[in-house]
């Protein structure tokens, strides 16, 4: 017997596709009957609709696809002024009828190699971005923000094949909330390692990182937790996060039964070890997608907190779309069990240009030239695949 | 009927499950307030939330219409709205707490809470009560073990209390027994 080659086919066939994580391997979704185009006005339709279908225990029975930022802040009541940037749709979902499984290891080769990539540029320079930080200091001072999460952007003129650099990516990176959508006119390449929702029946967990580490040769996953743990700052931006995700689960779920299932736990990746918890609770009766959907999102702990006067502060500062970034991918089942991540570590790749966004948390005692570099690195492993 | 005024904050979920294992919870927005369930109250518990409380008028004359007649229970941004409201001055602190897990003790004698006992509280604050502090019927019976910095008030004549730590985050011990004992007094 044959081992059929489905990447290799389905990069053959030139068809519309995404790729999930799924716990044993990935797997794989096309052949769309359907495709979505969300708006401000369409949203709450989509979600309140794509659960009314019926629900035959099919594995395609589900959309798939991503919320953009300013979609889900418009859904909260949230202004974003009107931002530069790519026109990027706000939200795109998919409604599949083929689902392959798909093994860990992603074999995949580019057979023409396209080498038509720019330089990347970033958005904001070392001393604008100080500027910005220490405005954001003051404010926290003040009592505005207790945490606030500020975006840079990386963006360059690319043609690329999303296939190859995800099976690259992955080859090394193997996050649990990685994916890809390969449509014709855009592409999208995540690593990112945070799930936001995951409901079954009315069961819901979400699962906050605060805190990473990269990995050498001498810390090992318990000297990676001594270091967290005393790490006043970490742990305090931890702490916050905590709270901050039980409350927005408190909102869907019935008194008493949000739990912190894990607390402050170390989950160790091949490059880099997260500080991450999770967290649980039973859903109410009467609580529909779109109010766990608004409650959860966007994921708070790459936002800061408190949520809303945060993502005031970020939208009036921020000049361009964030489009993707810090929005969220993943699925609704036609019976209303659900899946999302938080988008970050992602490529957009729209009309030949690629942006990748990245963040970190100014606190009181967080310092701007340390952020800054940090926000290379998180960069790096995904600048790194244009070479 | 317990209200719980929101001031928007992220946290204000976790009281309302808090004040739900004793009491039938109502929680509104600020700007939202539903007059007549407010007027059915027992309790009214002003949130924590950003910001300082001379930016919420709202809460202030919600606090002076209902001061001494019903229980009013201020937490973080709450217990700053209170003292801001009894005169006091709410002040910009160089040390910041946010996230911050502390040992705090009981001051006074005529607290509810015994006095010397210490525990461990979740706290989130930027702000602080600037002192000498006084106002008639209030005394401040529970301090930062270390800082000294003022964390709950008491008003057992009127009924008006108030912590400047987060007795619902995970990170305060015993949060719930606080509470009960509060809502019972």
């Amino acid at each position: 017997m044959t081992k059929i080659n489905h990447l290799k086919k389905i990069a053959k066939l030139n068809k519309s596709f995404i790729i999930y994580k799924s716990d044993k391997g990935f797997d794989l979704y096309t052949d769309f009957s359907k495709k979505i185009i969300l708006t401000n006005s369409n949203i709450k339709n989509f979600i309140n609709k794509a659960t009314q279908f019926k629900f035959k225990k099919k594995e395609t029975d589900i959309f798939i696809g991503f919320f953009g930022y300013e979609i889900l802040n418009n859904l909260i009541g949230v202004k974003v002024k009107k931002q530069k940037g790519l026109k990027f749709p706000k939200g795109i979902f998919y409604k599949p009828e083929t689902k392959i499984k798909l093994q860990n290891k992603l074999d995949y080769k580019n057979l023409e190699l396209i080498k038509s990539n720019k330089p990347f540029k970033i958005n904001i320079n070392k001393a604008s971005y100080k500027v910005i930080f220490d405005k954001f200091k003051k404010k926290i001072k003040s009592g505005e923000t207790y945490q606030i999460k500020v975006c840079t952007k990386y963006s360059n003129k690319a043609k690329i094949d999303a296939l190859d650099f995800f099976c690259r990516l992955v080859k090394t990176n193997v996050a649990p909330e990685a994916f890809m959508i390969k449509d014709k006119n855009y592409s999208i390449i995540s690593c990112s390692p945070e799930n936001l929702i995951n409901k079954k029946n009315d069961f819901i967990t979400t699962k906050p990182i605060a805190g990473t580490l990269k990995k050498t040769p001498k810390l090992d996953k318990t000297k990676a937790l001594a270091f967290f743990r005393k790490n006043l700052k970490e742990t305090k931006e931890h702490n916050m996060i905590v709270d901050m995700e039980r409350s927005d689960l408190s909102k869907i779920c019935k008194s008493g039964t949000v739990k912190i299932l894990k607390k402050k736990i170390i989950e160790e990746y091949k490059d880099l070890y997260h500080y991450v918890s999770l967290i649980s609770g039973k859903i109410k009766n009467n609580i529909s997608s779109l109010d766990i959907i608004k409650a959860m999102m966007p994921g708070g702990s790459v936002i800061g907190c408190p949520k809303i006067s945060t993502l005031n502060l970020l939208n009036n500062q921020e000049k361009e779309s964030r489009n993707i970034y810090t929005g969220s991918f993943g699925y609704i089942k036609f019976n209303g069990d659900m899946r999302f991540n938080i988008i970050i570590r992602a490529i957009l790749n729209y009309k030949n240009r690629s942006e990748i966004s990245v963040a970190s948390g100014v606190v009181i005692d967080s310092n701007a030239k340390h952020e800054f570099n940090e926000n290379y690195i998180k960069a790096k492993a995904l600048i790194d695949l244009y070479k | 009927m317990i209200y719980i005024i929101d001031h928007q904050d992220s946290f204000t979920h976790n009281v309302v499950h808090q004040f739900e294992s004793f009491d039938n919870v109502v929680c509104n927005n600020y700007n939202e307030i539903n007059e007549n369930k407010l007027n059915n109250a027992d309790v009214i518990v002003l949130s924590p939330g950003p910001g300082a409380p001379k930016n919420y008028p709202i809460t202030s004359n919600i606090y002076k219409k209902f001061k001494g007649k019903k229980k009013i229970i201020g937490i973080c941004l709450g217990f700053q709205q209170i003292l801001y409201c009894e005169k006091g001055k709410i002040i910009e602190q160089n040390k910041i707490y946010h996230g911050y897990q502390s040992q705090i003790k009981v001051t006074s004698k005529k607290s509810l809470f015994k006095k010397n006992h210490k525990f461990k509280v979740g706290r989130y604050h930027s702000l602080k009560l600037k002192e000498p502090f006084t106002a008639k019927n209030f005394e401040i019976t529970m301090r930062c073990a270390i800082s000294n910095t003022a964390m709950a008030i008491e008003n057992n004549k009127e009924k008006v209390y108030g912590f400047q730590f987060h007795p619902e985050s995970f990170l305060t011990e015993n949060g719930n027994l606080l509470i009960k004992k509060i809502l019972s007094a």
